[in-house]
């Protein structure tokens, strides 16, 4: 975005010449007018707006007969009403929370206008059916009560995605390096990888069940198995497509056959390398949660499948939604890597 | 005293398709020693830079020998050092990470002097402030002169220059040939260009050989005595460029 100019950089101590990124787009946009200010600044209390409508929604349309609700729903949203609140306030004074602000602030009052919805359609009206639709504030307290329980699966189906996760990982990049730099390689492991890769990871499941020591170590190989294929079929890809001059330059320079492939081969496939870890992270789960669904007996996805099968509703739902907080948590996580790892990368495209 | 030789080379390549064989160069023979700056000039595909990828020993000859000191060149080495047409640096590395690129290769043995000579050819190229940068934030000119200092650090015995400045504004490319020329004349090491632009060859080599396509070889091998610095416009200068395209040109005719 931003290129420096060698001008720009001379001795003189005009203050043009040590902008902050802010300080820069505020000079280049346009003056924006005291209605402007005041729009914006609307748009950023949306999030509270909508959250008191959508508490006043709860507190007083009346439920449907038959239907009774706690105060648990209440404090739940006076809770991000408040949080809202806070960044609202903090807006004020920061700029940089005020930006960010004013890009979210739609959508999240758009979560509201979604959790009053639905609280309509359940609660209040009925219009989706018991007991397989059950309102927000039931799952809520369903949560707390099986708290215990629930962060001990939580703990389980971490402890399995992370073990399957990072054997997969390891050993995807493992095969894809040797697979992209040597044709040996890549002549006696593609057959098989084109062979695995065709099946679906949850098709192993029965065989694996049988033939793995532990159900842990066969739900790992699960998870593992397609983390491997995405891991793999990424470094390879990207290490094909080195433009062969970086190699050449490198041999100048002095750079053995193991330091072409570690210093220009890996580095310049580590775009795609992460895209693979995403794209295995995805596939993970879906194995972590098909794995739970059949053998393994803890977790989250073992939680779903037994609350269910008890017809509690409310539990299975609760369960849900940790399992989305887990997966958004984690592919923050890897975002937040992949951000710092692909700094170089900033401003190019 | 450093001498490279080329011996009666021949290079052919495979076509990408069917079973021909293109001759890309045909009994290449000269010497070159310390303090010589050859430019090489002639029209596209006459296998200027091919030449210089054997002396960097990337690619081998189909037939005869190239040797440097009487040893004979069979890899890359960086007392042979190439800039290549594109800057090709390491877009994942800073400015200064590129420069380092073959001091970490050698795992920064005599780490104290690598840093004091590369604090100083950073100042030199004008890097100074953009050494945290990264290359795609450079401007081309900015970025070809890292790639010559990045090659400069190993200091090589013999310098390849395989048309570093054709991507370059006029400008730009006028201060580099200065800029190559006062290096050369500091270590008076060989250096060896090759180039599109006649002006750029006179401009700068002691001795300029002409090529010929199809199959490329050497049409002439010609000295250059004019004193640095040399004037563009003089017309010892001007006698020379025309003598120059006048091969050239004669060159495409017989073919």
């Amino acid at each position: 975005m931003h290129t420096k100019s060698p001008e720009g950089f001379s001795s003189s101590s005009d203050v043009l010449s040590h902008l902050t990124r802010e300080r820069l787009a505020e000079l280049e946009s346009r003056p924006r007018t005291p209605a402007r200010i005041f729009c914006d600044y609307i748009i950023c209390l949306t999030p509270v707006i909508f959250g008191l409508l959508a508490m006043a929604e709860y507190l007083y349309v009346p439920n449907l007969k038959g239907n009774n609700s706690t105060n648990t729903y209440t404090y739940f949203l006076l809770v991000l009403i408040l949080i809202a609140g806070a960044f609202f306030i903090t807006s004020i004074f920061s700029r940089k929370v005020f930006y960010v602000l004013r890009y979210k602030a739609p959508f999240y009052a758009f979560v509201f206008v979604l959790l009053a919805l639905y609280d309509y359609l359940t609660l209040k009206t009925g219009r989706l059916v018991l007991p397989y639709f059950t309102w927000t504030d039931q799952i809520l307290n369903a949560m707390w009560q099986d708290r215990a329980y629930l962060l001990d699966c939580t703990y389980n189906s971490l402890k399995l995605l992370f073990s399957g996760y990072f054997t997969g990982a390891l050993l995807g990049l493992i095969t894809g390096i040797a697979c992209g730099c040597s044709k040996t390689a890549d002549y006696w492991i593609s057959p098989f990888m084109k062979l695995l890769g065709a099946i679906p990871s949850p098709t192993w499941i029965p065989i694996v069940m049988v033939i793995a020591a532990t159900l842990f170590s066969g739900a790992v190989f699960i998870i593992a198995l397609g983390v491997w294929y995405s891991l793999t079929i990424a470094t390879m890809t990207g290490i094909r497509n080195i433009d062969r001059s970086f190699y050449d330059a490198a041999k100048t320079l002095g750079a053995s056959r193991l330091q072409l492939i570690f210093n220009v081969a890996v580095p310049f496939a580590v775009p795609n390398i992460l895209q693979g870890l995403t794209q295995g992270m995805s596939s993970a789960c879906m194995a972590l949660i098909t794995a739970e669904m059949v053998g393994v007996e803890s977790g989250l996805g073992w939680y779903v499948s037994w609350q269910k099968s008890w017809a509690q509703y409310g539990k299975m739902y609760a369960a849900i939604v940790i399992l989305c907080i887990v997966f958004i948590i984690v592919n923050r996580g890897l975002n937040l890597i992949k951000r710092r790892l692909l700094r170089w990368q900033e401003g190019m495209i | 005293m450093n001498i490279l030789e080329l011996n009666h080379v021949h290079k052919s390549f495979a076509k990408i398709e069917g079973e021909d064989v293109t001759q890309a160069l045909s009994d290449i023979t000269f010497t070159v020693q310390d303090g010589e700056f050859l430019s090489i000039v002639g029209p596209s595909g006459c296998g200027k830079s091919t030449i210089m990828r054997l002396i960097a020993g990337l690619i081998f000859p189909t037939a005869g020998t190239l040797t440097l000191n009487g040893e004979i060149i069979t890899s890359p080495n960086t007392e042979r050092g190439m800039v290549f047409q594109k800057p090709t640096l390491f877009p994942w590395l800073t400015v200064k990470q590129n420069l380092d690129f073959t001091a970490r290769m050698k795992g920064y043995t005599h780490k104290k002097d690598y840093e004091s000579e590369s604090e100083r050819l950073l100042e030199l190229a004008g890097l100074k402030d953009f050494r945290d940068d990264f290359p795609h934030q450079l401007s081309g000119g900015m970025a070809q002169r890292l790639a010559l200092i990045r090659t400069m650090i190993n200091n090589p015995k013999v310098f390849l220059l395989d048309e570093p400045l054709g991507a370059l504004d006029a400008f730009t490319r006028m201060n580099m040939q200065d800029e190559i020329l006062k290096l050369w004349q500091r270590s008076n090491h060989i250096v060896l260009m090759v180039t599109h632009d006649i002006d750029e060859a006179l401009y700068l080599g002691t001795r300029i050989i002409v090529m010929a396509p199809r199959p490329g070889r050497i049409r002439e091998d010609l000295k250059n005595n004019m004193p640095y610095p040399r004037v563009r416009t003089s017309d010892e200068f001007l006698q020379m460029r025309k003598q120059v395209l006048e091969m050239l040109n004669f060159g495409q005719n017989i073919n």
